[in-house]
């Protein structure tokens, strides 16, 4: 498709579901993530098995759905999971046991770390602006052996320091997540709508775990992205450009999102 | 044969609803239904608890009943408008959880244990003092601990149980003793069913104690643990309920989308929904009369499986014990 015919938000969904794995336990949060799995899942079926925090087990979207679910507490999850339970099941039976392969997330801010700010702008004791909170976003980061991170790049959002850490990435570098008691974690991916990031984690984990331009958009000047992160981007050597949706992803993608909840058109 | 528990939610809230009380508010069970009860009863001085609070909650903060919120998430601060300024002044003392860290304090106060430990939280800023003991708290040194694990000396964070002294849900059935059946996605309910002190139930429908008998697996809670039973249809309104009904956002955004921005609008929205209405049958009726006879019928549930295979939960009534 030429780049009249989508936005950079569906792009962003589009490559964020390419970056899922063929296979595993995926928990999507509410918002981009949980559409986004919606759609990776019926792009690659029978694949990830999704779990949502709210207690929905292995929900396969029926391939006439409606609708993605609008929050991770839509009823139509119930329709087509193998198992509904609760959410000490969901967030403490499953994700803290160990059982979450992928966590998909998204934030108000992203830091070269990989942590993220689902909470408060500004210091917490004098917040600039207060945010909703952070739900399950937290538990996730700290317990999913890997997490995506799906949300639009501005300066202010791509940050050197998060404002509040709710949810950890590599914290503040090598070694910094086995120290604070947490399991290591990774590969991670961040996808924005400029492009598709990872991180340093080397192959032994030695790495210097900061976030690095791996492919970007159709189009899409690395300089740009440069210019809408708050830290000097390392941007990886031969960066690649991500082939542009089909007409088939993109069909999907808004019949998915009928009343456009997640992707206003302009919005981005 | 225990004494019926039904009674309408006026009676219910004036009865089991204390100033002051700390009130669990729910998530996919949420009572909208009771929660205005609350408001037109002009509780005060009340806590607001779930993992994540919706715009149920929004109701208690500006209707002036709840002073204080212990929650992974706050529907209402999400948005510019006058939680956020309540949260910043000091009106709403606040304490940010998580939605795992209040489905586990619920469940060790189910469990009638001091604490529960989770390996969330860890590496977070949440866990650092100056956050911890911040001005809008009411907790301080009791919101958490960590230590190293006695047995292995592995880092965990210690929550403390809750125990909410007054849990409003709704459901899709109860029988007049109590006895609460709920299907579908539970959130954070299952516990706090079993660890608030006083429990007070909505539902859908009042059905025998036969059909709940008849299905034991589904019942949540069992009716010696409640302390009260409304019969409300569309309780959950304007929240969905497995198999009953969706969201109703086009309701949303006409009349609840600018509540929040400032106390005119929130009066506006009270009087006509909350204030001008005697009871939820009464709200039903002004929903029709504004929306038509028929609006109803755009979030009643028409998709998904149903019915259920049939199970049964039998038994060998003339087994033998010695050949």
């Amino acid at each position: 498709m030429s780049e009249q015919e989508y936005t950079l938000a569906e792009l962003m969904c589009v490559a964020a579901a390419r970056a899922f794995p063929v296979s595993g336990v995926v928990m999507a949060g509410m918002g981009l993530p949980m559409l986004t799995a919606t759609f990776a899942k019926l792009l690659q079926p029978p694949g990830i098995v999704i779990c949502t925090e709210v207690g929905a087990f292995d929900w396969r979207p029926p391939p006439d759905v409606s609708r993605a679910p609008v929050g991770i507490h839509d009823i139509n999850l119930n329709d087509g999971s193998a198992m509904v339970s609760d959410m000490v099941d969901a967030l403490g039976t499953l994700l803290m046991g160990g059982n979450v392969d992928l966590g998909v997330l998204s934030a108000a801010q992203v830091d070269r770390f990989g942590n993220l700010n689902t909470l408060v702008l500004g210091d917490y004791r004098h917040p600039e602006r207060r945010l909703g909170g952070t739900g399950g976003n937290t538990e996730i980061a700290c317990l999913a052996k890997r997490v995506l991170t799906i949300m639009p790049q501005e300066r202010r959002r791509f940050v050197e320091r998060v404002d509040f850490n709710t949810s950890p990435g590599y914290i503040d570098g090598p070694g910094a997540r086995l120290r604070a008691g947490l399991p290591p974690q990774g590969p991670n991916a961040v996808v924005s709508t400029f492009g598709v990031f990872g991180f340093d984690t080397g192959d032994g984990g030695d790495g210097s775990c900061e976030m690095v331009l791996e492919a970007v958009f159709p189009g899409m000047d690395p300089d740009i992205v440069r210019l809408e992160t708050g830290w000097p981007l390392r941007v990886a050597d031969g960066v690649a450009e991500i082939e542009p949706p089909t007409a088939e992803e993109i069909a999907l993608l808004r019949r998915l999102d009928p009343h456009h909840f997640y992707l206003t058109p302009g919005r981005y | 044969m225990s004494a019926s528990k039904l009674m309408d939610e006026n009676e219910a809230v004036a009865r089991f609803v204390d100033d002051g009380d700390s009130v669990y508010v729910g998530y996919t069970s949420a009572a909208y239904g009771l929660c205005q009860a609350i408001v037109r009863a002009g509780k005060r001085n009340l806590e607001a608890i779930g993992g994540s609070v919706g715009p149920q909650g929004t109701f208690l903060f500006m209707g002036g009943c709840a002073n204080r919120v212990r929650a992974g998430y706050v529907a209402a601060a999400l948005r510019p408008g006058v939680v956020q300024e309540m949260m910043a002044d000091g009106r709403l003392r606040f304490e940010d959880y998580s939605n795992q860290g209040i489905a586990l304090m619920l469940m060790a106060g189910a469990l009638g244990i001091p604490f529960i430990p989770t390996r969330s939280f860890l590496g977070t800023d949440y866990l650092r003092p100056e956050f911890r003991d911040h001005a809008g708290g009411f907790l301080r040194d009791k919101k958490w601990a960590e230590m190293d694990s006695p047995f292995d000396g592995e880092k965990v964070v210690l929550l403390p149980a809750l125990r909410p002294d007054v849990a409003v849900l709704h459901a899709q059935r109860a029988d007049e003793d109590g006895n609460v059946q709920v299907w579908g996605h539970l959130g954070d309910a299952r516990w706090a069913y079993w660890a608030a002190r006083k429990v007070i139930v909505s539902a859908e429908e009042i059905v025998p104690r036969e059909v709940i008998a008849a299905d034991p697996d589904r019942t949540v809670t069992p009716g010696f643990r409640v302390s009260a039973v409304v019969h409300m249809p569309w309780g959950g309104h304007p929240s969905s309920l497995v198999g009953y009904y969706d969201y109703d956002y086009a309701y949303q955004a006409r009349t609840m989308s600018r509540m929040g921005r400032s106390m005119e609008e929130w009066q506006s929205f009270a009087d006509e929904w909350i204030h001008g209405v005697r009871d939820r049958a009464e709200y039903i009726d002004h929903y029709r009369a504004v929306f038509g006879a028929e609006a109803l019928d755009a979030i009643a549930v028409n998709a998904g499986p149903s019915p259920i295979a049939p199970v049964r939960y039998g038994y060998n009534a003339t087994l033998r014990f010695r050949m």
